[in-house]
């Protein structure tokens, strides 16, 4: 072991997910923000999938080896000991010291990767902690330990940090059921506000706005659901799906994001303002 | 909606969908889909089967090929007749839900004809969803179709077997659950160490065998 877990609030364990099991109801899970997710990686000279911390509530980890550690992603308060810890550079820590991350602001993840990556048994191919089917293969508490997998050289810094002040703009590509409505509910969808809710997880990211047209109720027989598709809900709410959402479901797609439009709202913390726009198909 | 006739479509810039398939088509498409990708060389991350559709995740790259097989066999299988492509398994069921009453007498039935009729139903697997290993079980007769219940459980014990529209399932592991609990079975549906760990993947036929 290199590590204990001496406080986690709100953290996982994440790869880069499980493929291959979508069909038997099996969540994708992996990263929520993968852009972050893979510079943390390359900054500590892992492979791409290494697995890692992803935390929005904080956690403290007392190390028993010495190694490296990167930080990438949302903002927030971390420390090595007493001493600041920079985002998006590779940093030595001694065994003995306590890597701290605070309190995440200006975003909502935060990724944190030690040389080697974390290593213990894969469930169905993955370490990722599924928060909707709760396959945890690393489940994290107070005490837990984590060993790390060879390290090999950490390469220089990047700063690529998520600092998402401005407003969203994010790119739609028109969904499945994108016919199923008409100009009036497409163009109030594309024009007005919408702000991120409070009830986003790594489930979805939720969005609210004013109440959309009301045309005729939806129902479509279940159909497989990707990353990034944008559901709308009965009330009107819209779901962009994230890592862990469920393998299939039944309200419209509206569009579909790309993926790094995917990671961009998934680092936007509630109330961001969201706005959207089409791309050519 | 949905077409009457298969219609492929971008799902996204990673993914294509095929939607409007026929009762039955979707599971058997999927083994098509997945045989034609690996002949030709395709890198697909997830084959998955809806009620009525199928989606396949690939690079935007391979987009083209994947849906000029999926039109292809879409359009195959929408006149041939769809074979059975998995095998059967018996799952014992004891007819003790606490819901067991409430559908006999919604459905205007006798506690017997419920079990009878479930019992004596051929199910085939449909389509996975909901959580690990849950699949939905298409062959429900008519006289047992209910909506869902108007107030779903907090929890659902793993094992319940139950029912609702025009599915009936069993749940592989304790969660929330709004369908209606008609019986219970000791049957592992779910195993995280078994290869593949869900018991029943789409295309499998399924019967239920009253264990008094």
């Amino acid at each position: 072991m290199t590590m204990i877990v001496e406080r986690v609030g709100l953290t996982t364990v994440q790869d880069f997910g499980r493929s291959g099991w979508a069909h038997i109801g099996v969540p994708h899970s992996g990263a929520a923000d993968r852009t972050s997710f893979l510079l943390a990686n390359r900054l500590a000279g892992n492979a791409p999938s290494a697995a890692m911390f992803e935390t929005s509530g904080g956690v403290a980890l007392r190390m028993l080896a010495d190694t490296a550690v990167v930080i990438t992603g949302a903002d927030c308060d971390a420390t090595i000991d007493d001493r600041p810890l920079a985002r998006c550079t590779a940093t030595r820590v001694r065994a003995g010291q306590q890597v701290h991350i605070h309190r995440v602001h200006t975003g909502v993840r935060s990724y944190v990767a030690f040389a080697g990556g974390i290593d213990a048994p894969l469930q169905l191919g993955s370490l990722s902690h599924d928060t909707l089917s709760d396959i945890a293969p690393l489940r994290l508490t107070v005490g837990t330990t984590i060993t790390l997998g060879v390290a090999h050289h950490a390469s220089s810094s990047l700063d690529m940090s998520v600092n998402p002040r401005s407003a969203a703009r994010l790119g739609l590509i028109r969904g499945p059921h994108y016919d199923l409505f008409d100009n009036d509910f497409l163009e109030q969808l594309m024009h007005q506000p919408w702000r991120v809710s409070s009830e986003s997880n790594r489930i979805g990211i939720r969005l609210r706005g004013a109440p959309l047209p009301s045309g005729e109720q939806h129902e479509l027989p279940s159909f497989p659901l990707v990353r990034g598709a944008v559901q709308i809900t009965p009330g009107g709410e819209l779901v962009v799906m994230l890592a862990d959402h469920p393998t299939t479901g039944g309200y419209p797609v509206i569009g579909v994001l790309g993926a790094a439009d995917v990671d961009d709202v998934a680092q936007r913390p509630a109330e961001h303002a969201v706005a959207w726009s089409w791309l050519a198909r | 909606m949905p077409p009457e006739s298969p219609r492929v479509v971008a799902y996204g810039s990673a993914a294509s969908i095929v939607d409007g398939l026929g009762a039955g088509v979707a599971a058997v498409l999927r083994d098509a889909v997945v045989h034609a990708c690996a002949t030709e060389q395709l890198v697909v991350t997830d084959v998955v089967v809806g009620a009525r559709s199928v989606v396949v995740m690939h690079d935007s790259g391979a987009a083209p090929a994947i849906r000029e097989i999926l039109q292809h066999l879409s359009t195959h299988f929408a006149t041939q007749p769809s074979p059975t492509n998995g095998s059967t398994i018996d799952i014992a069921v004891r007819y003790d839900g606490a819901d067991l009453h409430d559908v006999a007498e919604h459905c205007g039935l006798s506690v017997n004809e419920v079990v009878a009729l479930h019992s004596g139903a051929k199910y085939v697997v449909e389509f996975c969803g909901f959580s690990p290993g849950f699949a939905y079980l298409a062959g429900l007769p008519t006289s047992l179709h209910l909506p869902r219940r108007a107030t779903p459980r907090p929890r659902v014990p793993r094992g319940a077997v139950a029912i609702a529209a025009t599915y009936s399932a069993v749940y592989p592991r304790e969660s929330p659950g709004g369908w209606h609990l008609i019986g219970t079975t000791t049957h592992e549906l779910w195993d995280i160490s078994r290869t593949p760990p869900a018991a029943l993947v789409p295309g499998t036929s399924v019967r239920f065998v009253h264990a008094p």
